[in-house]
Order: structure tokens, then sequence, then C-alpha cells
């Protein structure tokens, strides 16, 4: 390790560095400051601001230490007055037309934003008219090149719009220094390619092809572009001029990608912007439309104030006493199986235990769950054959796979930073195959994209494991080391007729062996699923015949391979680990499991309810339920679902705003948001992360649940509920959850990493502009303190718990019954269809008029009698939709197809007037459909 | 999508694939694009993206850089002034006034009938001459204001420019 360090010197001082740093990287990891503009970390340097220049001993010039790579002895001057001229003179090319009346004006640090200066200031271009006022790294590295009040009070004005037509961000390429961040974030790290450079010379700038809007281009709106700006040329519209009064920490609740996200927070308690965390591991700095463009509804002003009681018919205005005497009375005559609770897919691990606990203990029930648990067949058999349901390995493991099995699973849109380390893997030449009826983002980057009928997918997935061992393409001596049950499914396997796989899925013999042929041999293969849109029956089966293909590659154990099933909900994850499911208990051991049980009922002190508990499906499904608590929004307010909820005896709703569940209430409880809690989350990657409070909203009696649950258990006599805070909760959880042990909050805060913050009074501009502190979380298991986590589950192999290869059931299911709808609509959506003519019609909110496309098999629109360029309505049960017919051959005969772009939905988000849109928009899921000719 | 898209984006694809030289590039598809159809349409860059497996963000970066390329179709006539220093000095500022006068354009461009276009040259190579223009890539020198208004009526009358349409 000692081999690997060289000794450079910057100024005198001896800095370490490791062989292929660049100077510049060096620097900043020894504290010591150089001032540039176009470097970011995380991307490669592209030495155009020049604003990095050094001066190297015996070396000519001034090279740029962010493309100048470190070498023994190298005497490095950052600091000598030559260096200091040549910047200075480079950066009067820069603001030659950059407007910089925030530099030159003697009051600026006295003025905040909306303040008005006219009379102090002899230019017209007021500081404050740019949104990145106070934050801006230009101003910062011009005040450390001591040039502030030199500055020339002209500069040539590029006079061009601001655009503000797109959703979301406003681009003022006034501002834009051509520093090439935004660019390269799009392309080289995120993979998309919405923007480019245009023109050259003194003209270069940044824009889209033709100069289109960004809902055209393929842009992903996840606002990396923003974040690496070091201008005000890139910002938010929502809260653009908001100063921020402090930053905090937090992860993000959308979705079990577990971003962390630097939340900035006015004077008034509002959120007013989001950037994701470089120093994170889940999402390195990256985060999606979610998590940057989608946190406003924590400063809805519709959000509850106040408990809610129904009386005479109507919600009325309680207090939080009069609702827990009111719950306490009504829940005790449901003592049993018909009380259920529903934890929310945003709860946090001690939520999820509170709740479970607040169900086994106060209730006497297992009719607990969350919201968003709709696949656990797929999670109980994943953890069947591997013993755990989690994903194997970290999220970015995935960028240095050679080959990635996506499976049924709208990554980009769902959880849309795992696609990232996705699309970085391809740029490097990894092959993915994706598994879909329906034609989503990754599918235009997929070698092989195979699109089986709807209900045939676990045929397929047989014929995959059929056709990896008939290749003879799995790892027999790893299996004979680490498995077990390889002839048995090599037996079941042989009856199987891949002729008929290939007949029912639709899918080409020789496609399902290539797909084989490219997933066996890889050295590191990895498997992304989200069985979202399997049939319910299936899921099961999928999930194992998935752990079967990653444990016959021997894709286990090791960096880069890994299985990664994709939940729906936050923290899913948490749900599980904590017992908050009604098959399980804290730490994962089923119900049934006695060892566990005692356990459980020692620390709890009561004797756990036998009887097996519902699934939030059968809680609104099976009549047996006749009282509920339901913490959060239900994750698909159907009708269906909604009337059970009015035919229930009592319904108790914990939730940020009334929802359609809560209108049909006894009584309504406010809930903070996830910006207001404490406690902690659990990634899909197993990662503990903590959650903190961001923001206190005043006039408000919004409390977390973990509070209520207790004030509740406390008024209804039970014992076991006198924590002080959520830590307290934590450290129970780590009492009875094996895989919980070492897990505390303090300990989450103290392993936090101190990072080099520039000093506040002396600004030192750019790099680490928020992070005090890295914070890594615990990667569960972790059984006692001294543990620090497993990355990769499996790396010292499988242990005493060899696992069985797993047999999938081959069976499918026949989706479309209906006669009235007798097609199967799978809908698709992507980033870019520049083939596409589309018309934006800018207004307060865009409207984009485009042709649909409606594609079918030839031989189903010949029997409906309709040819090629009929305009038709394609209709579902509840939605329709007009487009002109295409025939397509790659499509399976009874599916008709459209995809839409990312941009429609986009559009349709910004205009929503729902106070939390982002977590309304609906999955693409496959329906029944009919198509019928219309006129055009 | 309307049937002159459809057949652009034909004539496109033909340029591409037709390119001799066995590198074939986002410069070379667009160089070949510009000599078919004398412009490159929207949709011939998402051709030339799609047989070079790159974007049209990337193929609009490459096109924008070289202003060679031109986005607008080209009207029937085209005329070039050179405005290099040699034609510069020997007053062709005034010549430039005059045929954007005449023509009723701001600078570059084609005409609202799309009869001529209009481009500016750094040099057409005919520096003793100068101050040159050319009219469909044909040179005339020592060229005058009311020389070239001559030569517009010219055009405008559907009459070929003549050899000396010079003073």
């Amino acid at each position: 390790m000692a081999d690997d360090r060289i000794t450079i010197t910057i100024d005198g001082v001896e800095v370490k560095a490791r062989r292929g740093q660049t100077v510049l990287e060096a620097a900043i990891e020894a504290g010591i400051y150089i001032p540039y503009l176009c470097y970011h970390p995380g991307m490669e340097p592209f030495a155009a601001c020049r604003m990095c220049v050094v001066e190297v001993e015996n070396g000519r010039g001034f090279p740029a230490s962010c493309t100048l790579p470190v070498a023994e002895g190298m005497e490095v001057r950052n600091n000598s007055s030559q260096v200091h001229e040549l910047r200075r003179d480079v950066m009067e090319l820069l603001i030659a037309d950059h407007p910089h009346g925030c530099l030159t004006c003697h009051r600026v640090d006295l003025c905040g934003p909306q303040d008005v200066c006219l009379r102090h200031v002899s230019v017209n271009d007021r500081c404050v008219t740019c949104p990145k006022n106070e934050r801006c790294e230009l101003k910062d590295t011009v005040r450390y090149l001591g040039m502030e009040m030199e500055s020339p009070l002209e500069y040539k004005y590029r006079d061009l719009p601001v655009e503000t037509g797109d959703p979301f961000y406003d681009r003022d390429y006034n501002l834009c220094i051509v520093c090439g961040r935004c660019v390269r974030v799009c392309e080289e790290v995120r993979g998309d390619n919405a923007i480019t450079f245009t023109e050259r010379a003194g003209q270069a700038l940044v824009g889209t092809s033709a100069g289109t809007s960004l809902l055209e281009s393929g842009c992903e709106f996840c606002g990396a572009c923003l974040d690496v700006c070091p201008v005000g040329a890139l910002v938010e519209s929502d809260h653009k001029w908001e100063k921020a009064q402090q930053v905090e920490r937090t992860i993000c609740s959308h979705c079990p990608v577990g971003c962390q996200l630097n939340l900035e927070v006015n004077r008034f308690e509002k959120v007013v912007r989001s950037v994701p965390e470089i120093s994170s591991p889940a999402n390195r700095g990256q985060g999606c439309f979610k998590g940057k463009f989608g946190l406003d509804f924590v400063n809805s002003k519709k959000r509850l104030k106040t408990p809610l009681i129904r009386r005479n018919g109507t919600l009325e205005k309680a207090t939080w006493e009069e609702a827990f005497d009111y719950v306490a009375e009504r829940l005790d005559e449901h003592q049993g199986d018909t009380f259920a609770m529903l934890s929310a897919s945003d709860s946090t691990n001690e939520e999820h235990y509170l709740a479970q606990k607040f169900a086994r203990v106060v209730m006497n029930s297992n009719n607990v769950d969350y919201t968003s648990n709709t696949q656990p067949d797929a999670v109980n058999a994943q953890r069947e054959v591997l013993g755990f349901g989690a994903a194997t390995n970290p999220i970015w493991d995935l960028e240095n796979s050679d080959c990635i099995l996506v499976f049924n699973a709208n990554v980009t849109e769902e959880h849309n930073v795992v696609a990232v380390p996705i699309k970085r893997a391809i740029k490097e030449g990894a092959k993915l195959i994706v598994i879909d009826p329906r034609e989503v983002e990754l599918t235009r980057y997929a070698d092989l994209w195979l699109r089986p009928k709807p209900g045939t997918e676990l045929l397929l997935l047989n014929g995959l494991v059929k056709a990896l061992l008939h290749q003879g393409l799995e790892r027999r001596e790893w299996l004979y080391e680490n498995c077990s049950g390889l002839e048995p499914l090599r037996e079941a396997m042989a009856s199987l007729e891949i002729g008929e796989i290939s007949e029912q899925t639709g899918i080409p013999q020789d496609t399902i062996d290539a797909a084989m042929r490219v997933y066996g041999p890889s050295e590191h293969s990895s498997i992304v699923y989200g069985i979202d849109n399997v049939p319910e029956e299936l899921h099961k089966d999928c999930a194992s015949a998935l752990s079967a293909l990653s444990l016959l590659t021997g894709n286990l154990g090791k960096p880069s391979s890994g299985i990664y099933p994709l939940k729906p909900g936050a923290n899913s994850q948490g749900a599980w680990d904590v017992g908050c499911v009604p098959t399980h208990l804290p730490g994962t051991s089923p119900l049934e499991d006695t060892e566990a049980r005692q356990r459980v009922e020692e620390e709890w002190s009561i004797q756990l309810p036998q009887a097996k508990g519902l699934g939030q499906q059968d809680m609104l499904r099976s009549g047996q339920v006749k009282a509920l608590i339901l913490i959060g929004g239900l994750d698909h307010p159907t009708a269906d679902a909604l009337q059970t909820l009015q035919a229930l005896d009592f319904l108790v709703v914990q939730d940020s705003f009334l929802s359609a569940a809560a209108q049909r209430a006894d009584v309504v409880l406010p809930r903070s948001s996830f910006a207001e809690k404490t406690g902690t989350y659990t990634n899909l990657e197993r990662r503990i992360q903590s959650v903190r409070p961001v923001i206190a909203p005043k006039n408000s009696a919004a409390k977390p649940e973990s509070w209520a649950i207790c004030q509740l258990a406390q008024r209804m006599g039970a014992k076991g509920f006198e924590f002080s805070d959520t830590a307290a909760v934590m450290d129970e959880i780590a009492r009875i959850a094996p895989i919980y042990g070492g897990v505390s909050h303090q300990r989450l805060e103290n392993e936090g990493r101190l990072v080099f913050r520039p000093d506040v009074g002396n600004p030192l501009p750019t790099q680490v502009l928020y992070s005090d502190k890295e914070y890594h979380g615990i990667q569960w298991p972790c059984p006692t303190t001294e543990s620090s986590g497993v990355e990769i589950l499996f790396a010292s192999g499988f242990g005493d718990a060899m696992p069985r290869i797993p047999i999938p059931d081959y069976r499918k299911i026949e989706l479309a019954e209906d006669s009235a709808f007798p097609l199967l609509f799978t809908p698709g959506r992507v980033l870019l269809q520049s083939e596409r003519k589309m018309t934006v019609i800018k207004g307060l909110s865009n409207r984009i008029e485009r042709e649909e496309i409606i594609e079918v098999h030839r031989d189903d629109g010949q029997v409906l009698g309709l040819r090629e360029g009929d305009m038709v309505e394609l209709q579902t049960n509840g939605a329709s939709l007009k487009g002109r017919l295409a025939f397509r051959e790659g499509l399976q005969r009874g599916v008709v197809s459209s995809t839409q772009l990312f941009g429609q939905l986009m559009v349709e988000v910004e205009a929503s007037q729902s106070p939390d849109p982002m977590s309304e928009i609906a999955g693409l899921n496959i329906a029944a459909a009919r198509l019928v000719k219309v006129e055009s | 999508m309307t049937s002159n898209a459809e057949s652009l984006r034909n004539r496109a694809f033909q340029a591409i694939r037709g390119q001799k030289p066995e590198t074939v590039t986002v410069l070379s598809c667009l160089l070949a694009v510009e000599d078919e159809l004398g412009y490159i349409p929207p949709e011939a860059a998402e051709e030339v993206a799609r047989v070079t497996g790159s974007t049209i963000n990337d193929v609009w970066g490459v096109a924008s850089f070289y202003t060679n390329f031109q986005f607008q179709p080209p009207g029937r006539h085209r005329v070039e002034v050179c405005w290099g220093p040699t034609c510069h000095v020997k007053g062709v500022m005034p010549v430039i006034r005059q045929v954007m006068d005449i023509l009723g354009i701001d600078g570059e461009g084609a005409t609202e009938d799309g009869n001529v276009s209009l481009r500016f040259n750094t040099c057409l190579g005919a520096c003793a001459n100068g101050p040159v223009i050319s009219v469909d890539h044909h040179l005339m020198g020592r060229i005058t204001p009311d020389g070239a208004r001559h030569v517009l009526e010219e055009i405008r009358n559907g009459i070929p420019s003549e050899d000396d349409g010079a003073s």
C-alpha cells in the first residue's frame, strides 16, 4: 500500500498522492485549494476553464492541474504571483460575457434576495437578477482571486431569451460560462445526452438539437445538470430566488434506492431545493425527477394540521387527546383477527416496527403489513432459496457487471438511480438483456429484448434455465461446492420442450439460446428484477427461477454479480426486516420459528398471536377485517379498495393529506412527512441510513406515526411503548432482530466521516459545497457493534446454509379472458422518440401535441378488419387512447402496444393540482383492451 | 408524417448509405447529406444519428460546429458575397448592404419566396479581382452596388447570369 503512494509538494507542502491521480485531485484530498470551474468530482477532467493552472518546477508553461498526472518529486507552485496573474487574466476573459454586477457592487454582502438596490448601484444588472445569488461558484472564485472590485464594469451581454418553457427548471444561457459540466454529466454520468455543445468559438454554448425543448431531446429531468452548474444558468423554477437558511441531509422518501439528499430550507421552514449528496454510497451525487423536483409536497398548504373525528357524518377538528380517547375506546371492540394495521410505504424502520408491535401486542393480531407490499411471494421465494429477500450486492456494483439481465422492471422511472450504473456498464461494453412485454427506457440499450406474451413470463424463465443447462453453460465446479439440487433440476428441465416454450411465449428458440449464451459465460452477470407486471400467481416461481439462474452461473458472493429485487416503496426492505409483514417477525424470522417467537415474546413480555395474519391485499378482500389503522394513503386507491374501506366498522387514517382513503375514515390523524422525522430507512441494497428532521412546520399538530402509535398504545393500557425517542426503538429492534444487532442511531451518526469544508468567512468555492460529513450507513447483516455490516452477501461462501437450486413451476396465466376486452395492452414509455413529430405548445403549463401510434401484430389487425394507418381508439376499462394503427412483427398476437414519451408524463406531473403528484404516477400496467376504428 | 418529410428522410438515408469512404463518421454523413439536399433537415440529423449510433444531440453538436452546414432549405439561386479582408478593404460593405436591401433580408439566409439565398464567405479565392461575389457558383469580380443590383434583377427576371455581370 505504502509503495503505491508518491510524494509531491504543493507550495512546499508535502502531499501524498496515489499513482494515476491528477495534481488537482491530490490537492483536494490534502485540503489544499486550487480554484477550478469545469472540473467536477465523478467526471473526467475537461481542462476547459483553465482556472486550475499551476506552475511546475522545471516544467514548461502553465499546465492545468486537473489533467496533470502526479509524478514522484513533482514540485507544484499554486500560489506564485505569476500563477495568480494568469488566473486573473483567464477570469477576465470568462467574465467578459458573464453579467457580473454581483461582483462590482460594494453592498453585495449586505443585500439579500428580494432586496431592491437600484439607488445604490450604478449598473443596471443587479446581483439579485441572478438566481444563484450567494451560491455561485464563479463569484466565489473571482473573490478568491482577489479581483472583485477590479472587474471591469463592461461585459458583452448575449441577450438570449431565458428558456422557461420546460418543466421544473429554467435555462438562462446569458449566465453560462460553457464549462461543459452539464453536457458532461448528462453524457458521461447519466448516459442520456439530452444536451450538447452548439456552435463554436465565441458563439459556443450549450443547447439541444436544433434548439428543441428538453421534452423532446431525451431529458429524464434528473436535475444532474443543475447540481453541477457553477453559475446561475441552470436553476430550479420552483423557489428559484429563495435563499437557503440551512441545509440538512436526509433520505428521499420516493423509492427504495435510498438517495441521500441535501435539503435546503428557507427561513419559513420550507424545503426550497434538493441536492443529491456526492459522498453518498447509494446514489453518488445522483438523483431523479422525483427526488429533485418532487418534494414540494412537504410544503403544501393542503397538509392536515389537526386530528379530525367524524361526528354526525362529517369530519370535524379535534385535539389529539380527544382522538386518542375515541380511537382507544372503539378499538377495544376489535381485538384479535378483525383488526388490521397498514404501515406506510415510506414509514421508517422504527415506525414499521412500532406498527407491527402495536398490532401484535395491543391488538393481538398478525394482520399487519405495509401498503406497498405488492409482491410478498417473490420476496419469500428468494428468501427460501438464498436466505435473504434483498439485493445481494451494492447498487453501484452493477457498473462493473459484464452482463445485466433486467426482468420486468421499469427501472428508469421507478428506481431511477439504479439505471445510472446500468447505463454506465453498457457504455463500458456490458451486455444488457431486457425481458419485458413493455417498451421501457432500458430496452433502447438492450442487446437482446425478449418480449414475451404477458402471462407467459414464467414459461420463458423456464426456457432460459433449460437453455442454460442444455448448452452446458452452468458452472459445474462451483455448483458442486456450493449448491445442491442440480440433478433434480436437470431432470425436471429435461421434460420441457423448448419448442413449445417458444411457441407459447412467442420468443424464437434461437433468441432464448442466444440470451443464455450472453448471460451464462460472462464473468460478472447480475439480475435486476421488478416483476410488477407479472400476474401475482407467478411471482413466487419467477423469483425462484431468477434465483436459479444466478446460482447456476455462480453469480453470487463476488463483486458485480448480484441479484437485485426492486420493490415499490421507500422503505419496503425495512418493513420486512423489522417484521411489519403478516408472515414474519422482526429480524426476518418466519412467524412459526419457535426460537424467534421466544425471543420476541421475552422482550415484549406477551404471548404472540397464533393465527396467521392477512397481507395488505387480503385485508381489503376477505371481509374478515372490521377495524383498520391505515398510515399514509393506499398505494392503489381503486374503487373496490375504497368501497371496502367505506364498509369497515372503524377506520383510522394517519396521513399528511385528506386522501380518498382519509375521506372515508372515522378518525383522521395528521401525519408528519419524512422531512420532519428522525429514524432510519433501509434501502434496497440493505443499507440502513439516517432520516433526519429537516423542517419543523409552524402551526401544525402533525406528528409522526411513531409518536401516535406509542401514545395510543399507552392509552389502551399496553406496556412496552414507553420509548423516549426513536433511537430507543432502534435499540429494541437491535435486541430482537439479529441482522440489526449492531445498529444504533448513535452509531450511524458517529460513523460519519468528517470532510474538509470550505471556510465560510473566506469562501473557497466548488466541490464540497454542502458535505461536511460523509455517511455510509450500515449494510445488514450487522449482528454486533463490532461488525461493520456486509457489502456483498455470501462473499465468504454460504457456510452451513448451502442453497438448494429451486425447480420453478411450469405454468402460464391466461390474462385476456374478458370477451369485451380481448386484447392485452402493454403500455410503454421512453425518453426519446426523435423520429416522431411533436409540437410543444408552451403556456402556463405546456401541452404536447402528437399523433400516437398504436401497434398490433398484422394478424390481429386483419382479423379486426383494420388497416395500417387507420385511426383507432384503444379502450381499456376506464381509459382510452386515440392513435394511428401500425403493424409490428415483433409483437405477440393478442397484444396491443403504444409507447409514450416521458416528456408527456412530465408535462402532466407539472400541471397536476395534486399536492404530491410524483407519488401518484401510475406504473406501466398491462390491461385488457380492445381496438375500435374511429374517424380521423 | 408528411410525405415530404418521408422523402427527405429517404434521400438522406440513401446519401448516407452511398458514401464511398470506408470510414463512416457523423461528419462524413453530414457532408453526404449536405451534398445531396443542400442543407441538414431534422429528419436527416435523425438518420445520421441512427446510422452512426449516436444521439441527435451529438449530431447537432457536430453540425452546428461547422459553418458549412445549413439548416434551412437553400433558395433556388445561391448568392455568396466575400467579406474577407481584401474584399473588405476594396469596399464590399456597401455591396453587402445593397444586396440585403434588395433581397429584403437581414444577414445570411433565404428570401421569403425561397428564390435566393445569401451567404457570406471569408474568401472566394479571387482577391485580385475583389470585391467578389458568386452567383450559383459563378464568380464575378470588381463588383459595385449597382453591379450587384443588376445581377439580382437578372436572377429575379429568370435570366441566367452572364460572365460580365460586373461593371
